[in-house]
C-alpha cells in the first residue's frame, strides 16, 4: 500500500500541539507589548505563527542562545512582554548564565517556553534531548516552572504566564501529545496540580507526556487488578502545590512520580522535598531516567524503556501494593496511619485466546 | 498429490480457519433473514482440509449451533459434524476461500440438512462476495457489514500469525510493549475492535478495547472511507490530511500496523500464491 | 552641541571628583576594582553630564536615553557616580562591599534607583542594550541606548552575537563603546588573548568604527556626537585609554584590575589625583 511511510513535513502537518503558537498570536491581538523571540528555531517552536502575523514583533536571533535571553530580558526592561522560544535543552542549558543574571536576577518579564521537552524529540539523540531541564530551571530564583500535560494545558499555561508578572519556564513537547482534557476550561490555576482521577490506594504524581500514561495505569489497575489509584497532574513545578501532595500522603500513603527527565532534581525530587519536609512517612518511588542518558528512537518507545509508560506505572503500582501497606497503629492512646513493607501476591492473569 | 504445502499456505489456512471462518457467524448474526434461518435449529457445521501433519489428519474450524445460536470453534476437529465440507488438501481449500478457484469440496450431510445447508451457503455466499469483491458495496449497510468484517478479520489475523511465528510479525511482537492498536468508525461503536500485543503475546478483541486508551487507534470518519483504506482504493497519507482518518496515538505506529494489515489481507486474497510464481 | 572651554573646563572638575569619590569608596571598603573604574571616568562624566537624556528626578521616565554598563565590575566608580547624581546617598558609600550594603562590587539594579541594568557576569550587557533598542522601536519611542564594554570582555562569543544582530536589525539608535584599556586580570589583553585587530572585527560585523582618546573630553565628545548622528550602520566607539588613568601607581599596571587600599596608597593616590586634575584642567585651558 502507498504512502505508509511519513516525511517530516507530513509529520508537521499533523502535529496537533500548534496550540502554543496560535495562543501567543492571540495574546500579541490583545497586547501589544507582547514580542517573540526564537534562535533558528521559528518553525519547530511553532513560534512562526506569530511571525506571520506580527512581523515587526518578531525577533529572530540567529543561532545565538546566550544572545536570544540577553535581548529578550533587555526588551522586557524596555516595557515589552518576551516569549523567548527554543528546544528545552538549549533553553536550559545553552544560556543558564543568560536565564540566571538576565532574566531571573533582575526578575524581567520574560517568558522563555521550551519546546521539545524530556525525550520528545526522541530520534534527535541525547544532545536534543532535554532530561536535566527541569532541575536546572527549577533552582532559579524567582522563575516559575510549568510542564504542561497537553495541547488544552499548554494554552492556559501560556496565558498563566502573560498574566503572572516576573519570568516563567514553560516546557511543552514536540506536538504530538495525546490529550487529557476535553477543553480549556478545567479550572487551570498556575500553582494548582490537578486531580485527574480519585483513588485511595496509591498516588500517581505525574506532568507533562507522563500525565496522559499515569491515567491509562489507572485504569489498568482499576481494570486488572482492582487498585485504586489517583492520579494528580502536577502541571507546576514551582512554585508547588504543598496541599495536594500531602493530602495524597494522608490519604494513599503510598506516592509514585512519573516525569520525562532524569529522577535526579526533577518532578520527584520536588515532590519529595514536600513529603521529607511534612514529617509524615509514605511508600515513595520515582519514576524516570536514573541517572543516565536516554536511547534514540520514538517518543512512545522511550517512555517504555525508560520505565515512565503505562505498563511501567502499573508495575511499579503492583509492586508497591505489594510491599507496602497502611496499617492502623495505636500510637500514645491514638490511632495513626503507617506504611509498613511486606510481601503480597497480586498478579494478573491474561487470556490470550482472540475473540471469534 | 498437490504441491508441497509451504509456511505461507500454512499461515494463508490458519487466518481463513481461525480468523475468517469464524465471521460466518458474524455475517449470520447481522442479517434477519440469515438469521432466522436457523431459529430452533441445533447442529454442527465443519469446514476442514486434509493435512496428514495436523493432529487427527485434517485442519477444521467447526460451528456448534444449539437452537439457532452459534459458537464457533477454531483449531478444532469435530469427529461427527451434521454437515461438513471437507477439502482434499490445503490448497484446495485456499484457493477455494481466497475466490481464486472452485475446487469443490467433498460435501457431508448436506442432503440430510438440506435446508440448513442452503442457509449455510446462502451465508457464506454472502461472506464470500464482500469480502473477495474488489469494490465496495454500494449500500451502506453492507459497508458496515463489510468493514466490521475486516475489522474482526485483519487484527485477528495478525495475532494469529504471530501465534504461528510469522517472522516479522512474531519479531515485532517479542519486541513489544503492552500495547493496544484500536480500529474505529466514528458513530458505529458496534464496529471497534482491537489488537493487543505483549512481549510476544497478542490478542484480537472485538469492542472498545477496556483496559485504558489504546496505543493507537485508526479512527475513520465513516464505513465508506474506511473501506476506501481497507481495500486499498485510497491513500492513507491523503486520508488523514483529509481528515477521513485520524491517527490517534503517535502516527509513526500507524505505518507498522498498516503494513501487517496488508500482509493478512495479501493471504488472505492468496496474493502470495504470486509472489511464489515470480 | 560641540563642548565649549567652559563646559570642557567643568566636566575636567565633575571627572575628578568622580575620580576621588571613586577612590574615596574604594578606601573605605578596602579594595576595589580601581583600574577599569578609572579607565572609563572620562567617558562617565561626559556621557552622564552632557548627552544622556536621563533625568535622576524621574530616573523612570520611559523616554529616557539607557546607559547599559557591560563591565559591571566598575560597580564601584557608578556608586560613586550615582551618588554624584543623587541616587544614591553619599553615605551608603561608605558601606560598599561591606555585609547588609545596597551596594556591592557589581551593582544590583533592584537595589540602585536609576540604574538600568545588573551586570557582572561578563558578555551579558551587549544584547540587554540591543533588547532595549528594539523594544524603544517596538513601541514607537525613540531613544538612545548607550552600551559600555571592556575590552577583555569582548573574548566572550556573546558580545559578538549582540553585535552580529545589532547591525542585522540596523539598531542604529544603540551606540557601542569599548573601553580599551589594553588589560585583563590576567594580564595585557593581547598576552592573555589577542584582540587584534580589534577595530577591523568590529567593522567586519557592520559597525562604522570610531577610535578615540577615551581621556582627552574634546576628541571623545565629538566621536559621541559623531555616533549619536549615525543613521546607515551602528556606530563603535573605541576608547584607547590606560586602567588606573590618574593615579600613577595604578596607571598601565593591570594588577590594579582589583586591588586593595591602605592609608599610605590613599593619601598618594590622593596627591596624584589633584595633580592630574590640575594638569588635565590645564590643558583644556589650552585646547579649549
Amino acid at each position: 500500500m502507498g504512502g505508509m511511510n511519513y516525511t517530516a513535513v507530513e509529520s508537521t502537518k499533523m502535529a496537533t500541539a500548534e496550540i502554543f503558537g496560535k495562543t501567543l498570536v492571540e495574546l500579541g491581538e490583545k497586547d501589544p507589548r507582547v514580542v517573540a523571540l526564537t534562535a533558528d528555531l521559528a518553525k519547530s517552536t511553532k513560534i512562526g505563527d506569530f511571525q506571520k502575523r506580527f512581523p515587526e514583533r518578531f525577533f529572530n536571533m540567529g543561532i545565538a542562545e546566550q544572545n536570544l535571553f540577553g535581548v529578550a530580558a533587555g526588551m522586557a526592561k524596555g516595557g515589552l512582554i518576551p516569549f523567548a522560544s527554543t528546544f528545552s535543552v538549549f533553553a536550559s542549558m545553552r544560556a543558564t548564565d543568560q536565564l540566571h543574571t538576565d532574566i531571573c536576577y533582575q526578575n524581567v518579564n520574560v517568558k522563555i517556553i521550551g519546546t521539545h521537552g524530556g525525550t520528545s524529540f526522541g530520534q534527535a539523540g541525547s544532545t536534543h534531548h532535554a532530561i536535566e531541564d527541569i532541575a536546572m530551571v527549577r533552582s532559579l530564583v524567582n522563575l516559575k516552572v510549568i510542564v504542561p500535560a497537553d495541547g488544552y494545558e499548554t494554552a492556559n499555561a501560556i496565558r498563566a504566564a502573560y498574566e503572572t508578572e516576573g519570568p516563567v519556564y514553560i516546557r511543552i513537547n514536540r506536538g504530538f501529545d495525546q490529550t487529557v482534557y476535553t477543553g480549556e476550561h478545567y479550572g487551570f490555576q498556575l500553582g494548582k496540580g490537578v486531580l485527574m482521577t480519585e483513588g485511595d490506594d496509591v498516588t500517581i504524581i505525574a506532568n507533562g507526556s507522563c500525565v496522559f500514561q499515569a491515567i491509562q495505569a489507572a485504569r489498568v489497575l482499576e481494570y486488572d487488578y482492582g487498585i485504586h489509584a489517583r492520579v494528580i497532574n502536577l502541571h507546576t513545578i514551582k512554585p508547588i502545590d504543598r496541599e495536594i501532595i500531602l493530602q495524597a500522603v494522608e490519604d494513599t500513603r503510598r506516592i509514585i512520580t512519573v516525569e520525562d527527565h532524569t529522577v535526579l532534581g526533577g518532578l520527584g525530587t520536588a515532590v519529595g522535598e514536600v513529603i521529607l519536609d511534612s514529617g509524615h512517612a509514605c511508600a515513595f518511588r520515582k519514576l524516570g531516567l536514573n541517572d543516565c542518558f536516554s536511547a534514540i528512537g520514538f517518543h512512545e518507545d522511550l517512555m517504555h524503556i525508560n520505565g515512565i509508560d503505562t505498563e511501567n506505572i502499573v508495575k511499579a503500582a503492583v509492586h508497591m501494593m505489594q510491599h507496602a501497606q497502611v496499617v492502623e497503629m495505636e500510637s500514645g492512646g491514638r490511632v495513626v496511619k503507617a506504611v509498613r513493607f511486606e510481601g503480597r501476591d497480586l498478579e494478573a492473569e491474561i487470556d490470550w485466546t482472540d475473540e471469534v | 498429490m498437490g504441491k508441497r504445502i509451504t509456511q505461507d499456505d500454512l499461515y494463508a489456512a490458519r487466518i481463513f480457519f481461525n480468523s475468517a471462518l469464524p465471521l460466518l457467524r458474524v455475517v449470520i448474526e447481522s442479517r434477519r433473514e440469515l438469521s432466522s434461518a436457523f431459529r430452533g435449529k441445533s447442529f454442527v457445521f465443519q469446514v476442514s482440509a486434509l493435512y496428514p501433519r495436523a493432529p487427527g489428519g485434517k485442519m477444521a474450524t467447526h460451528f456448534v449451533v444449539e437452537n439457532g445460536r452459534f459458537t464457533v470453534k477454531v483449531d478444532a476437529v469435530h469427529p461427527s459434524p451434521d454437515i461438513e465440507l471437507e477439502f482434499s488438501d490445503l490448497h484446495k481449500f485456499i484457493l477455494f476461500f481466497s475466490g481464486r478457484g472452485m475446487p469443490l469440496p467433498r460435501m457431508r450431510g448436506v442432503l440430510k440438512n438440506a435446508a440448513t445447508f442452503a442457509s449455510l451457503l446462502r451465508a457464506l455466499l454472502l461472506m464470500a462476495s464482500l469480502l473477495q469483491a474488489s469494490d465496495a458495496p454500494k449500500k451502506l449497510q453492507d459497508q458496515v457489514l463489510l468493514v466490521k468484517l475486516y475489522f474482526y478479520l485483519l487484527p485477528n489475523g495478525i495475532s494469529q500469525l504471530n501465534k504461528a511465528g510469522h517472522q516479522k510479525i512474531h519479531q515485532w511482537a517479542l519486541q513489544s510493549p503492552d500495547r493496544a492498536y484500536a480500529f474505529a468508525v466514528t458513530g458505529y461503536p458496534a464496529l471497534n475492535s482491537y489488537l493487543r500485543v505483549k512481549e510476544g503475546n497478542s490478542k484480537a478483541g472485538r469492542g472498545e478495547y477496556p483496559r485504558c486508551k489504546p496505543f493507537l487507534t485508526l479512527r475513520f470518519d465513516s464505513p465508506r472511507h474506511a473501506l476506501d483504506i481497507l481495500m486499498s482504493k485510497a491513500d492513507m497519507i491523503d486520508y488523514i490530511s483529509k481528515q477521513y482518518l485520524t491517527v490517534e496515538g503517535a502516527p509513526e505506529f500507524a505505518a507498522l500496523i498498516g503494513e501487517f494489515l496488508f500482509t493478512v489481507g495479501d493471504y488472505a486474497k492468496g496474493l502470495y500464491l504470486d509472489w511464489k510464481t515470480e | 552641541m560641540a563642548l565649549t572651554k567652559t563646559e570642557w573646563i567643568e566636566l575636567e572638575h565633575k571627572a575628578a571628583q568622580l575620580r576621588q569619590l571613586t577612590l574615596d569608596t574604594c578606601n573605605w571598603a578596602g579594595s576595589a576594582h580601581m583600574g577599569g573604574a578609572l579607565s572609563s571616568a572620562d567617558f562617565l562624566t561626559l556621557l552622564y553630564h552632557k548627552y544622556l537624556n536621563f533625568d535622576p528626578q524621574h530616573y523612570d521616565d520611559p523616554d529616557r536615553d539607557r546607559c547599559i554598563v557591560s563591565k559591571g565590575h566598575i560597580g564601584v566608580i557608578l556608586a560613586a557616580l550615582y551618588a554624584q547624581l543623587g541616587l544614591v546617598d553619599k553615605e551608603d558609600l561608605k558601606t560598599f562591599n561591606l555585609t547588609g550594603s545596597s551596594l556591592g562590587m557589581h551593582l544590583d539594579s533592584n537595589k540602585v534607583k536609576g540604574l538600568e541594568v545588573s551586570t557582572g557576569s561578563l558578555g551579558h550587557g551587549s544584547a540587554l542594550a540591543l533588547g532595549d533598542a528594539l523594544a524603544a522601536r517596538v513601541l514607537g519611542r525613540p531613544h538612545k541606548t548607550w552600551l559600555l564594554l571592556g575590552d577583555g570582555e569582548c573574548d566572550e562569543g556573546s558580545v559578538w552575537e549582540a553585535a552580529m544582530a545589532t547591525s542585522h536589525y540596523k539598531a542604529t539608535d544603540l551606540i557601542t563603546v569599548v573601553d580599551r584599556n589594553h588589560a585583563m586580570i590576567d594580564g595585557l589583553t593581547e598576552d592573555v588573548m589577542a584582540l587584534e585587530p580589534f577595530a577591523d572585527k568590529w567593522r567586519a560585523f557592520g559597525f562604522d568604527v570610531l577610535e578615540v582618546d577615551g581621556h582627552h573630553m574634546k576628541k571623545l565628545s565629538q566621536a559621541m556626537e559623531q555616533a549619536m548622528a549615525a543613521s546607515e550602520k551602528p556606530v563603535c566607539i573605541i576608547l584607547d585609554t590606560v586602567k588606573g588613568e590618574g593615579i600613577s601607581f595604578m596607571a598601565g599596571d593591570y594588577k590594579w584590575h582589583y586591588g586593595a587600599m591602605d592609608s599610605d596608597k590613599y593619601a598618594r593616590a590622593t596627591e596624584d589625583l589633584k595633580e592630574y586634575e590640575a594638569k588635565r584642567v590645564q590643558r583644556a585651558e589650552q585646547e579649549g
